[in-house]
């Protein structure tokens, strides 16, 4: 008979977050037949057939202190982690509900884990990004590499948070998933990704600024390219309190809703 | 031993829910199989859960003091999309039995006996091959006490001598608390009985008298 030890808590989560690992990673491989293949393929075709139509129809093709094509290769990659961290996160709980049959395993646990498959996946995207594009004679080599890792880095914990708020905001209010959905739509193009926050009048910069994706995808360029130019207002203090703030009230509705995101 | 202290639940659902369980109150000595009886709906399983830890009670209190399964029943446990092997090899690892896999995966193939299909998605399979897997997959742990909440309610004959005989092996070792409409497994298998009705429950030493005081609630 196999023994059931009595375990620390911290192994027990360990041993939760590995066996979710296991099987997460097995789904994501073993969806359909070429799923393997989109992992890597479905990220960067979206890149190049974005980077592709913007080169085709673009009119503001200058960029201070960037090249066009690195710049938004830079901020649709950055984005797409946001983005995927975020729903990915959000659709966690449903797609593991029935493994909440085990008391060991936690409604965030599924988040934690996620957040750690995804974030690896897609920095694998980037670095792949990277290397192709530099192969193609752009120049996308980071020119201070430390900080664009630590940018990299905001923009996954942003993610996590905003998937642990909204986690929790689908599950208990199920009406909301449509305006979440509806939000994500514009915040594509008023995060800078495709057209740069430079173009856009003072006045309206204004508003842009609120964004706090806004300020991760300048910084991490700023990151990527010497001598680009950021817009005055974009700091990296305030996209801090935005994860730090979303990591919190995600992690404090973790624990204050867990039995309500338990429930069948 | 588990002690049920004062336990109240209810279901928030969109539009308030009532209350399911009101007051239930009993301590269940270790050692003791204890078969829960009541009609459809009155918080039998609600009661399972928050025994096996999946919920928590909204007034009151639940201690145990010895390793309880999960509760083993039709509906959860298993994810759909996984193969019986993967999901084997998921509970495994949770419950820390990570090199013990080949082991404990022998075990439940032996116990549930579904063939090639233990290699196919669960959501493919029966109920009763689903009450076999997940009765063969609490049974390759050692807990103190199993829940099963109407797991053997669709497995064959050869099933549910299996599973008899398999909690029969295990008196003085480890005990069962059962939600279960069949009566003869009740009596097999339980010494105690617990009736749940209208939201309270009563507490009888035989389950006999359990099942006597439920049928003569249902003929009024």
């Amino acid at each position: 008979m196999a023994e059931v030890l009595v375990r620390n808590p911290w192994r027990v989560t360990a041993h939760v977050w590995h066996a979710l690992f296991m099987r997460e990673a097995l789904a994501r491989v073993t969806a359909d037949r070429i799923a393997w293949f989109w992992l890597m393929a479905e990220p960067i075709a979206h890149v190049m057939l974005l980077v592709w139509v913007r080169t085709l129809i673009g009119h503001a093709r200058l960029i201070p202190g960037a090249d066009f094509v690195p710049w938004l290769v830079v901020g649709v990659t950055t984005f797409i982690l946001f983005r995927n961290q975020m729903n990915r996160g959000m659709n966690a709980i449903s797609a593991n509900r029935a493994l909440f049959a085990y008391r060991q395993v936690h409604p965030a646990d599924t988040l934690f884990v996620r957040s750690g498959l995804e974030g690896v996946l897609s920095t694998i995207v980037m670095l792949v990004l990277i290397i192709v594009f530099t192969l193609l004679g752009q120049n996308l080599i980071p020119n201070n590499s430390l900080y664009v890792i630590g940018l990299w880095c905001m923009v996954w914990l942003f993610g996590l948070g905003a998937g642990l708020v909204f986690s929790v905001v689908v599950t208990v209010l199920p009406e909301l998933q449509k305006f979440i959905s509806m939000i994500m739509f514009p915040l594509y193009f008023l995060s800078g990704i495709i057209i740069p926050v430079q173009y856009f009048p003072q006045d309206i910069r204004y508003y842009l600024l609120f964004n706090p994706v806004l300020h991760l995808i300048e910084n991490i360029r700023f990151g990527f390219f010497e001598g680009y130019r950021l817009v005055d207002g974009v700091n990296l203090l305030y996209p801090t309190w935005w994860i730090l703030g979303a990591l919190v009230l995600g992690l404090l509705l973790q624990v204050r809703y867990k039995f309500r995101l338990l429930a069948q | 031993m588990i002690e049920v202290q004062d336990v109240y639940k209810r279901y928030h659902g969109p539009f308030g829910g009532d209350w399911v369980l009101k007051g239930v109150d009993f301590t269940i000595p270790g050692n003791v199989s204890v078969g829960i009886v009541g009609r459809n709906g009155a918080g039998k399983s609600t009661l399972l859960r928050l025994i096996g830890g999946m919920d928590a009670p909204d007034k009151g209190k639940i201690t145990h003091h010895c390793r309880v399964s999960w509760p083993i029943g039709l509906g959860g446990g298993f994810q759909g999309s996984m193969t019986g092997r993967q999901n084997v090899k998921f509970v495994a690892r949770i419950h820390g039995g990570n090199d013990r896999i080949p082991e404990l995966i022998q075990k439940v193939q032996d116990f549930a006996e579904i063939g090639k299909a233990f290699d196919q998605p669960v959501k493919t399979y029966s109920s009763g091959m689903r009450s076999r897997l997940a009765f063969g997959l609490s049974l390759a742990f050692d807990f103190d006490v199993y829940l099963s909440d109407e797991a053997t309610a669709v497995g064959d004959i050869a099933f549910k001598k299996k599973a008899t005989k398999a909690f029969h092996d295990r008196v003085g070792k480890a005990s069962i608390i059962m939600v279960s409409h069949q009566e003869g497994m009740l009596k097999d298998l339980c010494q105690a009985g617990v009736l749940l009705e209208s939201g309270s429950a009563i507490w009888f030493d035989d389950i006999n008298d359990a099942i006597k005081q439920y049928h003569e609630s249902l003929g009024k």
